[in-house]
Formats: structure tokens, C-alpha cells, sequence
């Protein structure tokens, strides 16, 4: 409780300061941890929304433009998934710090460069996988389990397309083509993935049906098979 | 001679007789024996002591001379079976039988007498010298020296083969001879039997019928060829009782099966014009009867007839079911698919010995096309509204049952019995409403049968129906009584009070009803809420039918019978003389295209027209005008306008119902699944589709896609989880 009420006095303190004071120390003594922590709790209250305490979108659009970003930026995707934050749009101070820590950054120059170096270090199967499902329910609203296929396509766009981008490219004409599904649900969004990293592609011929693949898969593969006849 | 004083020894000596036989003896004895063998071959055995031979052997075995005498017996037998060797080689044609037999028989006699006089060596020189006896010794020389004779072996056979080929061509020939030949051949063992004889008679005997059964083939139809080929059965068979072996039956029987059938079975089977589809076309029950008795004999044989009848159903029932000529009358459409199972139902008791393999194709064959129709769920339930309509009007009882046992088997058939649940219920709704069934207890009992196919659950509903309908009779009754006070005034009103559930669900908007009729509803409906407190009544003004009286002009009156529709378009025509489509649509609200249907059989059949049509054309438009045909005139005085007889659904119609069963469905699977998940626990897909299909085939055939679809609705409900590691199996989350 003591550490909190600390936190919220520094907080105030530090509206208005300049956050191009803070530098960091290389060696990271324990002042300069506690230092760090101190900037990016100033980074936070630079975009935080002061009557809700929580940056909102508002925020995360002027700090899109601090670091010439765009919003639809896998990195600011990425960012999200390094915060573990839970609601699209939003960051609460606990989310950003966790992050920011994370990530050792707590200038905006330095968090631009984390961001781009989280963009290589995501392409590890495992921490892709990760980030694949999280973008999926980062999206989700409230208690939704599906999200739409324009927010699906788009998605897709940002985190698979760099990966795979002739898969992603044909499945979202796919799904725009279809009209059996209205929406996509986790299960299919991990088969699509599961599909990019399994399935030859564009000739699909260690493509087996019987594998119990989600449906939307096997429509798909029947789409192409009969385009490229 | 001697003196006194010696001593006489009287000494008793043994009497001495010599026992020592005469050294000549056996050669005597034999002598006499040999002799006697002589006079016996030579039929003089009348004056022969049989004492004295038995004697005489006895003695020569008894003195060890056994060898002596039993090889004198080879020598003797030897020569004298040379002689007669001869004498049947002397003879020629017809004789040669003829003498060979007569031999034989003597030498069965001769070898009797012998064995008679020989006895003593038969029971003890034979065994302890393990040689023959005198019998065997008789028929072995007979075999070896007759028999087996160059001159004569070859003769004999050939004689036989040629008697046997003269009969099966047709001539008379002793058969009492043929039957001591071969007789005498199997007496000689049946090795003989089969070597000097019966090996070669097959043969020539394939040769003969695989000749034949081309000559056949060539010229004659399937049926004559068959008739023919029983017809050398039978001779084959009657040949063996008459004068062969009877273990010969069979091999000559298969050579005949052979040759005649199992060769030509595929060229019998699909002979051009007469073969088994013409058969079973023109109902030849006669030859099919023969097919099936003479191909059941050889191996695959009945496999042939059934495949070529499996064949030729689901060909035949492919056409039934799929052109679309003959699926404008449902009714039609489906008696005549009873038709062709009784015809091949009879022709399958008839000919083909009720055989079990042959039903079964025949009900896969019905499952196979019926199926191929999905229309037909819908027909067979059209059928039946029709047999319960009028069908079956003042038909006894047992007739009843037949018919309905009838359509229960072509619902066995189908796949989708739940969509012919789903019609049934329509169209049994419709009845009832209508008041349209010719029997209560055929209802019944067909739902009894439904209910031993389908199970209490489907029937329930259908029971259900029933007991609203007989509450209601005791609503209206107690309505009535409670409004004496005011009656006689006002239009009479019947309600059937459904219960919502047990009943096909009709989406309803109720239209609005004519004054008159409105107030007796509100006062009904005040009624049943009065006794029975916390329902909902709404009212089915789709389901509804009205008598209506009318009078036109010269006061011609006629009675109405239109449904509730009608009646409140009609109703409309007693305040105004003239209205347009669009004003009876909103003075009423039925829906547009309920109404356009009701206006057209009012307007636009033939001796039914109340109303007069502007202009004159068959389809109705939204300016289209209306008028009363004050002229209208008929025969009768009650017309019926409109049926509300159940009809083949329309497409859109089809489309919907088809929409519904497949929402029905949704559930049934997935509780399929769960179920089956819940015992398994951990599954692959293609074993879940696999144990969903078998749950649910009694009801219908589950898609596999729809499966697929349906597990994945339930990974996002989370009732199942995809395995982490092997992509096709599912856990159960409990």
C-alpha cells in the first residue's frame, strides 16, 4: 500500500517533467533500476488519461506520433503483447510499467528501438505462437469468443503477412469470397497458423483432410484447388 | 516152440495202427478236390459228395498240405478263368455283355461251392498264412485274368461308354445288364470301379455335355438352354440310380454343372431378350424358379443371378426415382415403388426359395434408390395422406394393416426418417384439423408402428395431437352449454385448442377476422381463460376452414366450404361490390402470398369462380380487381372451394422444411457427440464420425461435413478441446 501511494506521489510530481531528462545507466545499480522505474512511470503519466488513470486511445495515438509509429503497426501489437495488456486501446499503469520494464526501456527512443528488435525475437516458433494467440484475443471485446472478419482480415494482415505473406494474402480473399462464416473463433485462428507452418503451399499436397483440420480449412483448400484447375 | 519152464511174459502190446498216411495221400486228395473244382465250372456239380470234399480238404489242411491245396486252388481257378476268358473274347456286339455277365454269374457260383467245400482252409490256413480268401481270391483272379485281359479291358469299356452315349442320345438300351456290369465292377472293389470305369466315363462325358452345351447355347434362349440342362440333370442322376454306382452321383452331376452351367453362367445371365433382366421383367417365374435351382448348384453361381438382380433394381429404381415425369404425382410416384418391391418380392418367394441373401439385396437395392431421391420422405408421407384420406375409405381392417405395413417397410428404407417424421406430422395436422381421416384406428395403428420404429419420442407428439383434438370436442361442448342463453344468433364456432409443441409449428400473424366471427372468439376465448387461468390463446387463422351460406342472384343459395382466409375475403363482398387486391390486403392482412393463392382458387377455377376477375388471367397482381359473380351457379349445393389437401410442397417450401430438419439435427449430433465424448474422453475425428453416424442412422445419415461443423461449435463452446500434440484427436473437457 505504502509502495502505491508512493507511486501516485511521484506520479503528480512528475506531470510536466521533461522525459528527455531521464538517461539510463548501463550498469544498473540499484538507484538507477529505481531510476528507471521513475521514467517510465513519467513516460506513462506523459500519455495517461488523467481523469481514468489508464492511457486510452487517445493517448496511444499521440504516442504513435512521439515515435512515428502507425496505430496498425505489428509493433504497437507487439507492445501490447510485451504489456500483457487486456483491452484494445487501453494500457493501465501496472501493464505499461510491467512492459516498458521488460522491454528496459524507458525513453521513447529506446522503446522504439525494443520494439523493433521484439520484431525479430517474435519470429521464434514458440514466442510467435504466443503472440499469434494473444493478438487473436487482444481483439476480442468483453466476452465475445469470435471476432469479425473484417478485424480477422486486417489482423492477419499485420501479424501473419510478414511471415507468410502468399498464404495470408489468398486465405483473406478467401474469407471475403466465403459467406458460410461471419465471424473467426480462436480454433480457427490457430489452424490458420497451424496451416502456414505445416501445409506446402501454394500446392497443398501434404494437405490431409482426415487431420481433423477446422472446416473453414478444408473450404479454403477446395477454393484453391479448384482455382488453380 | 519154447519149453515150459520159460517163463511166459504175457505182454500186451499197444495196438499199433499206422497213422502214417499213405505219401499219396494229398496228391490224391487234391486230385479228387481239382476234379471236383472241374466238374463244378463245368455245371456238373450234382454228383458231387460234399461230404467227401469237405472231408478231403479238411484232412489235406489238417495234414499241413494247406499250401498244396490253396496253390492247386490259384492254378486251377487260374486255368479254368483262362478258359472263360476265351469264350467271352469269342463274343462280339451285344453278346459280349451279355456272355461277360453270364460268366460272372457262374463263376459266383462256382467261387460259393468252392468256398463251401474249402471252408476248413478259409477259417485256418488263410489267416495264419495271411493269403486271401477264397473269395477274394476269386474276384482278384477274376479282375486279373478277365477283366484286366488286354482283349477285353478296353472292349469292355468302350461297350460301356457307347450304351451310356446311345442312351443319352436318345436309344433304349438294357439297363438290367449295364447294372450287373457295373456291379460286378464295383464288387471287384471300387478301385476298379473307378479305374476301368468311372475316370473315363467322366471324361467322355464332359467332352459330350461341354459339346453339347455349345451346340445349345447357339441356338437356344436362356430359358429353353435351362429347361435342357435340368432336363440332363435329372438324367444324370436317374442314369446313376438305374445302373451306376451311387458314389458316381455326384462327380456326374458336377461334370454336368460344370459344363452346361458354371461355363455359361455369365453368358446365360445376360443372354440378349432372355436372359435374367428379361426374366424378372416379364415375371418368368418358371425359369427364374429353374436359374435358381440349377445355378444354386455350382459355386458363385447364385452370386451371378443376385449381382445381375442388384444391378437391374437399382438401375430400374434409379430411373423411378429420378425422372421427373413420374414425380408429379407423389402418390403415384410411390405406389409405384410398392409395386415393384411386391413384384420382386413375389418373384423372390416364388422363385428364388425366399432365399435370405436375395432379400437383403433386394431391400439394399430399395435403400440404394430410394435414397437417391431426396423428395421421397415427402411422397411417402403424401401416400399415406392419401391412403388415410380416401384410400382407404370402406377397405376392411386386415387391408388397412397391409397397406400401411407396406409403407413402413419403404420407411425402413429411407435415411432420413426424420424428415419424414417431420411431414408426417404436417400432414397428419392437416387431417386432423380438416377432420379429414377416414379412421381413427388406422391413425392409430400406424402410429403404433411408428412408435416401434421410431420410439416413444417422435410418437408422444403425435399422440398429443390426438388428445387435443378429443379435449376440444369437450371445450366446445362445455362452451355451448355455458352460452344458451344467446344461442341460435350469430355464426357457429369450433375450436380446436392445440397445444404448442405437440403441433408442426406454423409461424402465424393472424389476419384480421370479420366482425361477426370475432365476437363469438373473444367470447370463446373469454370462456377458456375462465377455466383454464394462466394460458395464452392465439389464433391459427392459416389452419382454420368456414361453411359459408351464401345467395346469389335469382336466390340461388349454395353452402361454402372455404378456409378461414377465404371466408374473410369473401365476408369483405357483403359491404362492397367492387375491390381491389390491395384493399382486400389491408382490410384483411393475410399475407400476400396466402392471399394470392386463396384469391385464385376463388377467382380464377373453373365452376368455383364467387368472384369475377379484372382482368382475366391466372396470376394476381396488386391492381388486379375483384368483383361478386352474383351468376355464379352449380350442380351442387355444397361447393368446396380450394382444397386444403396436403400437396407437394412447392420448392421454397421444400427449401424451408429442409432448413428446419437441418436445425433439428444440430442438436441430435452434438448430443451424439458429447455422449459419445463423455465415454471416450479422448477420440479421433474419423472414429467420431464414425460412432455419430452409427448413433444416428436409425434416424438419419449424418453429414460428415455437418459433423465436422458440429464439433467445432462445440471446441468453441468448450465442451472439447483439440489435443495439443496429435492434430486429430478431440478430449472431452468435463
Amino acid at each position: 500500500m505504502r509502495r502505491s501511494a508512493n507511486r501516485r506521489t511521484v506520479l503528480q510530481k512528475s506531470i510536466g517533467l521533461n522525459s528527455s531528462s531521464a538517461t539510463s545507466d548501463p550498469y544498473r545499480s540499484g538507484r538507477s533500476v529505481s531510476k528507471e522505474m521513475e521514467n517510465i512511470e513519467i513516460l506513462f503519466g506523459n500519455y495517461a488519461d488523467i481523469s481514468s488513470g489508464d492511457i486510452e486511445p487517445a493517448g496511444i495515438e499521440s504516442l504513435c506520433s512521439d515515435i512515428s509509429i502507425s496505430h496498425t503497426d505489428v509493433r504497437m501489437l507487439l507492445l501490447a503483447w510485451k504489456t500483457k495488456a487486456k483491452r484494445q486501446g487501453y494500457f493501465s499503469q501496472y501493464e505499461w510499467c510491467r512492459g516498458l520494464k521488460a522491454l528496459r526501456a524507458d525513453t521513447l527512443a529506446k522503446l522504439k528501438k525494443a520494439l523493433s528488435d521484439l520484431e525479430k525475437e517474435v519470429r521464434s516458433p514458440q514466442n510467435f505462437l504466443d503472440f499469434y494467440s494473444y493478438a487473436f484475443r487482444y481483439c476480442l471485446a468483453d466476452i465475445q469468443k469470435n471476432i469479425d472478419l473484417e478485424t480477422a482480415c486486417e489482423l492477419l494482415n499485420i501479424v501473419l503477412a510478414s511471415q507468410f505473406p502468399s498464404q495470408t494474402k489468398k486465405l483473406i480473399e478467401f474469407i471475403k469470397f466465403q459467406h458460410e462464416y461471419k465471424v473467426i473463433n480462436m480454433d480457427q485462428w490457430t489452424g490458420f497458423l497451424r496451416f502456414c507452418n505445416e501445409i506446402n503451399f501454394p500446392s497443398l499436397d501434404n494437405y490431409d483432410s482426415t487431420l481433423a483440420w477446422p472446416l473453414i480449412l478444408d473450404n479454403f483448400v477446395e477454393w484453391m484447388l479448384e482455382r488453380q484447375n | 516152440m519154447s519149453g515150459p519152464q520159460r517163463k511166459n511174459l504175457f505182454k500186451i502190446e499197444p495196438f499199433k495202427q499206422r497213422v502214417e498216411l499213405d505219401p499219396n495221400y494229398s496228391d490224391k486228395a487234391w486230385k479228387i478236390l481239382e476234379h471236383a473244382i472241374h466238374e463244378i465250372y463245368s455245371h456238373n456239380a450234382s454228383g458231387l459228395s460234399f461230404e467227401e470234399l469237405y472231408r478231403n480238404a479238411y484232412h489235406m489242411v489238417l495234414h499241413k498240405y494247406g499250401e498244396k491245396l490253396y496253390n492247386g486252388l490259384v492254378c486251377s481257378m487260374t486255368c479254368h478263368l483262362r478258359e472263360i476268358s476265351k469264350c467271352i473274347e469269342a463274343a462280339y456286339g451285344v453278346l459280349f455283355l451279355e456272355e461277360l455277365n453270364r460268366k460272372w454269374v457262374d463263376h459266383n457260383k462256382a467261387l460259393q461251392m468252392i468256398r463251401d467245400i474249402l471252408m476248413y482252409m478259409d477259417r485256418t490256413y488263410v489267416p495264419t498264412s495271411q493269403k486271401k480268401t477264397v473269395h477274394d481270391l476269386g474276384l482278384k483272379l477274376w479282375r486279373d485274368i478277365i477283366i484286366h485281359s488286354r482283349n477285353i479291358q478296353i472292349r469292355l469299356l468302350d461297350t460301356l461308354l457307347d450304351l451310356i452315349y446311345k442312351e443319352r442320345t436318345g436309344e433304349v438300351i438294357n439297363r438290367g445288364l449295364m447294372r450287373n456290369v457295373t456291379k460286378m465292377l464295383s464288387d471287384l472293389g471300387i478301385s476298379v470301379y473307378q479305374d476301368d470305369f468311372e475316370k473315363t466315363f467322366l471324361d467322355a462325358s464332359s467332352s459330350f455335355y461341354c459339346g453339347e452345351s455349345q451346340k445349345f447355347i447357339e441356338c437356344c434362349d436362356c430359358g429353353q438352354y435351362l429347361i435342357k440342362a435340368e432336363k440332363r440333370l435329372t438324367e444324370e442322376i436317374e442314369r446313376v440310380s438305374h445302373y451306376l454306382s451311387s458314389s458316381s452321383e455326384e462327380k456326374i452331376t458336377n461334370v454336368v454343372e460344370k459344363e452346361m452351367i458354371a461355363n455359361h453362367m455369365q453368358r446365360l445371365v445376360h443372354m440378349d431378350n432372355s436372359g435374367l433382366v428379361n426374366m424378372l421383367i416379364h415375371d418368368k417365374y418358371d425359369d427364374l424358379g429353374r436359374m435358381y435351382s440349377l445355378f444354386r448348384r455350382v459355386s458363385g453361381g447364385l452370386v451371378t443371378i443376385r449381382d445381375v438382380m442388384t444391378f437391374h433394381l437399382r438401375e430400374t429404381g434409379k430411373q423411378l426415382v429420378m425422372d421427373s415425369e413420374k414425380l408429379r404425382d407423389p402418390v403415384e410416384f410411390v405406389q409405384r415403388l410398392l409395386d415393384e418391391r411386391d413384384k420382386h418380392d413375389t418373384i423372390i418367394t416364388q422363385a428364388f426359395n425366399n432365399d435370405k441373401t436375395f432379400q437383403n439385396a433386394l431391400n439394399s437395392s430399395f435403400e440404394y434408390f430410394i435414397n437417391l431421391n431426396n423428395r421421397s420422405p415427402e411422397f411417402i408421407s403424401l401416400f399415406v395422406d392419401d391412403k388415410l384420406r380416401k384410400g382407404l375409405k370402406g377397405v376392411n381392417e386386415e387391408d388397412v394393416e397391409m397397406v400401411l405395413d407396406k409403407v413402413m417397410m419403404l420407411f425402413r428404407y429411407l435415411q432420413e426418417k426424420d424428415v419424414f417424421e417431420k411431414y408426417h406430422k404436417q400432414h397428419l395436422a392437416k387431417r386432423l384439423l380438416a377432420g379429414k381421416t377416414v379412421s381413427d384406428d388406422a391413425e392409430r395403428s400406424l402410429i403404433l408402428k411408428l412408435k416401434t420404429e421410431c420410439g416413444y419420442q417422435f410418437t408422444s407428439k403425435l399422440e398429443g395431437m390426438f388428445t387435443d383434438m378429443k379435449t376440444s370436442q369437450d371445450t366446445m361442448q362445455g362452451f355451448y352449454a355455458s352460452q344458451i342463453s344467446d344461442s341460435g344468433v350469430g355464426p357457429t364456432l369450433v375450436v380446436h385448442v392445440l397445444t404448442t409443441g405437440s403441433w408442426p409449428a406454423q409461424p402465424s400473424i393472424p389476419c384480421n377476422l370479420p366482425a361477426e366471427i370475432l365476437g363469438v372468439c373473444e367470447k370463446f376465448k373469454a370462456y377458456y381463460l375462465g377455466t383454464h387461468t394462466g394460458r395464452r390463446l392465439s389464433w391459427q387463422t392459416n389452419m382454420g376452414s368456414a361453411d359459408l351460406k351464401a345467395t346469389f342472384g335469382k336466390g340461388q343459395k349454395h353452402e361454402l366450404n372455404v378456409s378461414t382466409y377465404q371466408m374473410c375475403v369473401l365476408m369483405l363482398f357483403n359491404t362492397s361490390e367492387q375491390l381491389t387486391y390491395t384493399e382486400i390486403e389491408q382490410a384483411t392482412e393475410i399475407p400476400p402470398q396466402d392471399l394470392k393463392r386463396c384469391l385464385q382458387s376463388l377467382a380464377c377455377v373453373k365452376g368455383k369462380h364467387v368472384l369475377h376477375k379484372n382482368p382475366m388471367s391466372k396470376e394476381i397482381a396488386e391492381d388486379d380487381k375483384f368483383y361478386f359473380n352474383d351468376n355464379f351457379s352449380s350442380k351442387f349445393y355444397k361447393v368446396k372451394i380450394g382444397t386444403v389437401a396436403a400437396q407437394k410442397e412447392s420448392e421454397p417450401e421444400k427449401q424451408e422444411t429442409r432448413q428446419k430438419v437441418e436445425e433439428d439435427r444440430k442438436p441430435q449430433i452434438e448430443a451424439a457427440i458429447v455422449r459419445i465424448m463423455k465415454s471416450r474422453r479422448v477420440l479421433e475425428h474419423n472414429n467420431i464420425v464414425l460412432e455419430v453416424t452409427k448413433q444416428l442412422q436409425s434416424r438419419f445419415l449424418p453429414n460428415p461435413v455437418v459433423i465436422k461443423k458440429r464439433i467445432e461449435s462445440l471446441i468453441e463452446r468448450e465442451f472439447l478441446e483439440r489435443d495439443k500434440n496429435d492434430r486429430k484427436l478431440y478430449r472431452y473437457l468435463a
